[in-house]
């Protein structure tokens, strides 16, 4: 297993407050990770400074070993449902193209390989009956579907998704997380912001706890214990165990 | 120095004043374009009242613009709750339409009245001791004084009536609701006093300077101030200031009035926002400077501390390799390290750096801090 | 008129000129509209006015191009002003426009009196920037326009994918390694072009709403981005083209403010009639459901009803289904529209069964709600 991600001693910013403090992250191939944390803990700012949609103050990036400007055509990501204006006039089929603006580069427009190749990315989140649809029509879980479909018709070897499973239905939740097994099962390595406690164990490989430093990280079974979550919550989470039986 | 040059000033003072009052809650609400949309909207109410008194001073205008303005708030209202258009291109478009009409109200009737579009846009401070207000065969003074004034005491009553509502309403609009002080009437009101605000003042320095008298001293004193009541006070004193040195300017250049004033106002935001105290560019610069230096001291102890007692930390926490991983340029790192060092919050042991007790304190509280 | 409208030079020159401001600003529009920058338009077509007063002092020249270029200087100035402020003060985005929008034309202001008050020859009609004089436009102005505007077009058709992106989800640009701030900074400069190509016509105050009316009654007759941008110009085309006709054929009606009362016309009817989103069909289509709604009410009462007898044809009295409707005066009505469709019948007593079809209906009905 090769390291995928490799973050070293990241601090970043905003104005004159930290909001991530020396971090270190790694993350091999194959594998599914999760990013946990209370709100306002950086989860969010982590994976937009890894993309460099923000300016670190300090530390290193390395997503294959580079740096990730030159391997953004093999980075895959799925932005939080609410940052967009669902209201905007296009299609879902459309939305999916724009998955594949990088590789076009510039002037060139979508053509017919890049509709089939989109067909197939909403087929896999069995949402080609709706290529037509405009998006406003379509329901919370149905959004994350056309943005998931996005990341994957960049056919990239590593993927970022921030929060995909905050307010869908428990189908798509369900149908996301079988997708993201898939990739994981394929070698890709996946990174996902992650709120709701109860299913990071059933769901994830890995789990890598933070509140503005890194808690702690590597396999559920080893990090995600009552004493480390009391660390990353302050105390005030209780994690209802599942009776083992 | 003539009586009309101080006439003209006590005008222009007042003016100034008026409209920073409302101001202040327009910049702190968010809501500073809609002192644009109001004072570009106003124009019909003007026109019909003074097809109806044919005089640019009474009151009936005052009136007539301040339901324009309403009708304009309530417009922006209708269209951003049908959902159908955005509420920035809702206002854009309300208030060009309205001032559209407006424009074309004056052209139809040009040759029956004497309204020059110019003079509602621009205004024209020097005719304003020319409008005089006799009572009883007595001249009391230019008319402008008086409407000005009047809305001028208006706003200012309104405001120290309701000054805990309007706070409330500004800063917690939810809480103030629930408190049962009904944020929307608050709104309204102070719409309302915004709109005759501007018909009052239009006559004086055009309805685009307006804006610049409602916005900029607020949005200046804004820079000097966390203080609500403070911030009224400064924007006072700084739309004085503006009005009588934007006088003198165009006194100098002979040059637009209103024009003159609305230059000042630029010129005093972009002194405030260079060397405001705890706001202004140069400040935020040194400060920045400043912590620059404690930020990296700040990252230097917590990165040793994550490192402490680690099987990596022979290599993280040598001097050569903060340049590697905290990705400093060597002689940025070596400045931290010297003065960490002279702070006695890390001592060095041999090649390696360890953390001293108060160092080790520092990057606890750092941490906790955050 | 058409006659009219070819032969005459002025007619003919500002109609023209109109239409391609409207074409131009049309496509325009749609970025501005979809990106939430109306109110920036607004700041930059004031702030253009300082513009071409320097313009004009430092060349002495009335060309149009040269005021173009002093009046998008200033424009472009002002966008980086307000940008500058909200990026490195707590003052924010609002004020930061309403400051330098005002301050701009104030300084712009000062500028024209003082052109107007020195001894500079040729400098009538410098005012005429502030509300538009489309009838001072000559043939030169209108090429000079062709040209920017057409420029402005083929950057837009460039890049036209990347444009879009950068309107629905920027961050996801960036994470492509879209040159984004780039392309912000390139959008906003076609702004300011296109504000520019406008002002001699429409003038400084009246501009903003040429940026913002089309887009907006063009977001409400599709669903589609090209299709928006492409009705978007055609409105603004065609109300550039009317609104100079209207006012070269009526008296005293100025050009500027006709465009702008014209689109903000079709706003209006666009809003309120549009399919699928003219909230007038969405009155009545919420009208005719509800009547659906109750009539299918009736329908399933006089089932029920039926329910207790052997037969689901066995009839009632209409004041027997009062009972259940007291207040309904329209009962009679749902009952007569049900038999003009054949589900209901009213047998020689003047009661009320359900046909062999309405019986059909009725367990669909049944089926279709029972998830």
């Amino acid at each position: 297993m090769s390291t995928v991600i490799e973050v070293r001693d990241l601090t970043v910013a905003y104005r004159e407050n930290p909001v991530l403090w020396d971090i270190d992250l790694d993350v091999g191939s194959g594998t599914l990770m999760a990013i946990v944390g209370p709100n306002g803990a950086g989860k969010t700012t982590l994976i937009k400074t890894i993309l460099g949609l923000i300016k670190p103050a300090a530390g290193q990036i390395r997503i294959l070993g580079q740096p990730y400007h030159k391997v953004a055509t093999s980075v895959g990501y799925v932005p939080q449902r609410g940052s967009v204006d669902w209201d905007f006039p296009t299609s879902v089929l459309d939305v999916v193209l724009m998955g594949l603006y990088g590789r076009l580069g510039w002037i060139r427009r979508p053509g017919s390989m890049q509709r089939k190749e989109a067909l197939a990315a909403l087929e896999k989140v069995d949402m080609v009956d709706y290529s037509h649809q405009q998006i406003s029509q379509l329901s919370g879980g149905q959004q994350q579907r056309v943005f998931l479909a996005r990341a994957l018709v960049q056919k990239a070897q590593v993927y970022f998704m921030d929060e995909p499973l905050q307010g869908v239905d428990a189908t798509t939740e369900h149908a996301i997380i079988d997708l993201l097994q898939v990739l994981r099962s394929s070698g890709k390595t996946v990174v996902v912001v992650h709120h709701d406690l109860q299913t990071v164990s059933s769901y994830f490989d890995e789990v890598f706890l933070l509140n503005i430093r890194r808690i702690s990280s590597g396999p559920v079974s080893e990090v995600f214990t009552d004493q480390n979550l009391k660390l990353t919550y302050g105390g005030r989470v209780a994690i209802i165990k599942e009776p083992t039986s | 120095m003539s009586a009309f040059h101080w006439e003209i000033q006590l005008v222009s003072m007042v003016v100034a004043t008026a409209c920073a009052l409302p101001g202040t809650f327009l910049v702190l609400r968010k809501m500073a374009m809609m002192s644009d949309a109001i004072s570009h909207a106003i124009l019909p109410g003007i026109v019909i009242g003074f097809f109806l008194t044919e005089n640019l001073s009474s009151p009936l205008l005052i009136l007539g613009g301040a339901v324009a303005g309403l009708l304009t708030v309530a417009l922006v209202e209708w269209i951003r709750k049908t959902d159908r258009v955005r509420e920035d291109a809702a206002i854009g478009l309300v208030f060009s339409t309205l001032f559209a009409l407006g424009v074309l109200m004056i052209a139809q009737f040009a040759n029956d009245v004497h309204l020059d579009i110019d003079a509602v846009l621009l205004g024209e401070l020097a005719f304003v001791p020319f409008d005089r207000l006799m009572l009883f065969g007595r001249d009391l003074g230019p008319q402008a004084l008086y409407a000005t004034g009047i809305v001028g005491l208006l706003c200012a009553g309104f405001i120290l009536l309701f000054y805990k509502e309007l706070k409330l309403a500004t800063f917690d609009s939810a809480l103030c609701a629930t408190l049962g002080f009904l944020p929307g009437v608050l709104h309204y009101s102070l719409m309302g006093l915004v709109s005759m605000t501007a018909v009052a003042a239009f006559d004086a320095v055009g309805s685009i300077l307006v804006i610049a008298l409602m916005v900029g001293p607020p949005a200046s004193a804004y820079l000097m101030t966390h203080q609500l009541s403070k911030m009224i006070l400064y924007s006072i004193i700084l739309a004085i200031l503006a009005a009588i040195s934007g006088y003198w300017a165009a006194y100098l250049l002979d040059a637009s009035i209103a024009g003159c004033m609305a230059t000042m106002v630029g010129v005093e935001f972009a002194v405030l926002f260079c060397v405001a105290p705890h706001q202004g560019l140069l400040v935020a610069w040194k400060r920045r400077r400043h912590q620059r230096w404690a930020f990296a001291i700040k990252m230097l102890v917590i990165h040793l501390l994550q490192h402490e007692d680690t099987p990596e930390s022979e290599q993280e926490c040598r001097v050569d390799h903060l340049q590697d991983h905290l990705a400093w340029e060597q002689p940025f790192a070596e400045g931290v390290v010297a003065r960490a060092l002279s702070r006695k919050l890390i001592r060095s042991v041999g090649e390696y750096l360890e953390l001293t007790p108060s160092g080790r304190n520092l990057a606890h509280q750092a941490m906790v801090h955050v | 008129m058409i006659e009219q409208l070819l032969g005459d030079y002025t007619l003919r020159t500002v109609t023209l000129g109109a239409a391609i401001l409207g074409a131009v600003s049309g496509v325009l529009s749609t970025f501005v509209v979809l990106r939430q920058q109306s109110l920036l338009g607004d700041a930059v077509s004031h702030a253009a006015l300082p513009g071409i007063g320097l313009a004009f002092l430092i060349t002495g020249s009335k060309a149009s191009l040269i005021l173009m270029i002093g009046a998008g200087i200033a424009g472009w100035l002002g966008t980086a002003l307000v940008l500058l402020i909200t990026h490195s003060s707590r003052v924010k985005y609002d004020s930061a426009l309403g400051l330098v929008l005002s301050v701009f034309f104030g300084i712009g202001l000062v500028l024209l009196t003082f052109i107007q008050k020195s001894s500079l020859p040729n400098q009538a009609g410098l005012d005429s920037f502030l509300f538009g004089q489309a009838a001072s436009l000559v043939m030169e102005d209108v090429l000079t326009m062709t040209v920017v505007g057409g420029l402005a077009l083929v950057v837009i058709l460039l890049f036209w994918k990347e444009f879009k992106l950068l309107a629905f989800d920027p961050d996801f640009a960036r994470s492509l390694v879209l040159p984004v701030r780039w392309l912000d900074v390139g959008c906003t400069t076609l702004l300011v072009v296109v504000i520019v190509i406008g002002l001699q016509t429409v003038g400084v105050v009246l501009m903003s709403a040429m940026i913002i009316a089309p887009a907006a009654a063009a977001r409400q007759w599709t669903d589609h981005f090209g299709m928006m941008t492409l009705i978007s110009m055609i409105i603004g085309m065609l109300c550039g083209t009317g609104g100079s006709i209207l006012s070269a054929t009526t008296s005293n009606l100025p050009t500027g403010p006709i465009i702008v009362v014209c689109t903000s016309g079709v706003v209006v009817m666009s809003i309120l009639a549009a399919p699928h989103r003219g909230i007038l069909w969405n009155k009545i289509r919420q009208i005719l459901q509800n009547r659906r709604l109750r009539a299918e009410a009736v329908l399933l009462d006089l089932f029920d009803l039926a329910k207790q007898h052997e037969t689901p044809e066995y009839p009632h009295m209409e004041e027997v289904l009062r009972v259940i409707y007291p207040q309904s005066g329209s009962l009679l009505r749902q009952l007569q529209g049900l038999q003009s469709k054949g589900l209901v019948m009213r047998n020689e007593h003047g009661a009320w069964a359900l046909t062999p079809d309405g019986v059909i209906r009725c367990h669909q009905l049944i089926k279709e709600r029972t998830p």
